[in-house]
C-alpha cells in the first residue's frame, strides 16, 4: 500500500431501520467515520431507497448512500475495517476512478429532511403479497382431496389383483 | 493502449447490465455480447460490484 491520494467513488448499503432514525444522522456517522480516516469527502449523497436483490442478514430493502472521496489506500481500507464493524452500513463498495464528475460535484454533501426519504415498511410489503398466496394455498386442499380420492381405488385395485 | 470508443460500464446502471446476463444469472459470453476482451471485462468487474451490493441477484431471479 503506498500513501498516494487517489479518487473513489463510494457506495454504501445503510440498514432502513438506522435510516429510520433519521436519514442525516445515518450519513453524518458515515461521513464523520470517513473524516476521522483522513479521507476527503467531496460528495455523499443520497442514491435511492431499494428492494435489494437478494436478502441480506434478513433485510430485504436498504437505502443506498453515494460518495466521491479522495484518499489513500490505507485509509479506505481502515475505514472499511470500521465501518464493516460497528455503524449504519452493512455493506459497501469503493472504487477507484480516474476524475470525479462534474455533475456529482454540484451535489456536494446532501442533507435531507427525514420525511424526503420515504421508507417501505417490509411487513406491508409481506402483506400485499398475501392475496396471491391464498390463492394458491386455497387450490391446494382441492388437489390433496382428488388424490385422497385416488388412494382408495388405487389400493382397491391393488386387493383386486391380489386376490386374482 | 486504450481507444476513445471503449465502452465503459457502470455497476449503478442496473438496466444496462441486466442485457448482458441470461435469464440463469450468468454473464453473456463475448462472442454474444460482441464486446471486445477489455469492454468484457469491464463488463465482468461491473456485474461483479452490482451483484456485491444486490442491484443483482447471483442466480435465477
Amino acid at each position: 500500500m503506498t500513501n498516494e491520494i487517489h479518487k473513489y467513488q463510494a457506495m454504501f448499503l445503510l440498514d432502513n431501520e438506522e435510516v429510520r432514525k433519521g436519514f442525516n444522522q445515518a450519513k453524518d456517522w458515515v461521513q464523520t467515520c470517513l473524516e476521522k480516516h483522513n479521507i476527503d469527502v467531496k460528495v455523499l449523497r443520497l442514491w435511492g431507497e431499494r428492494a435489494l436483490a437478494y436478502p441480506i442478514g434478513g433485510r430485504k430493502r436498504a437505502t443506498y448512500l453515494l460518495g466521491w472521496l479522495e484518499a489513500s489506500g490505507d485509509a479506505v481500507n481502515e475505514a472499511k475495517r470500521e465501518m464493516y464493524l460497528v455503524g449504519p452500513a452493512f455493506r459497501l463498495v469503493f472504487l477507484r476512478t480516474e476524475e470525479i464528475p462534474a455533475e456529482e460535484m454540484t451535489f456536494g454533501i446532501e442533507s435531507l429532511e427525514d420525511s424526503a426519504v420515504e421508507i417501505p415498511d417490509e411487513i406491508e410489503e409481506e402483506m400485499a403479497e398475501m392475496p396471491a398466496e391464498e390463492e394458491k394455498t386455497d387450490e391446494e386442499p382441492a388437489e390433496k382431496e382428488a388424490d385422497s380420492s385416488d388412494e382408495p381405488e388405487a389400493v382397491a385395485a391393488g386387493e383386486d389383483n391380489k386376490e386374482n | 493502449m486504450s481507444s476513445k470508443n471503449d465502452r465503459t460500464f457502470d455497476f449503478k446502471n442496473v438496466e444496462e447490465l441486466q442485457t448482458f446476463i441470461t435469464p440463469l444469472g450468468k454473464i453473456m459470453p463475448a462472442k454474444c455480447t460482441g464486446l471486445s476482451g477489455r469492454e468484457q471485462r469491464r463488463l465482468k468487474t461491473a456485474i461483479k460490484m452490482a451483484r456485491q451490493l444486490a442491484l443483482l441477484s447471483y442466480g435465477v431471479q
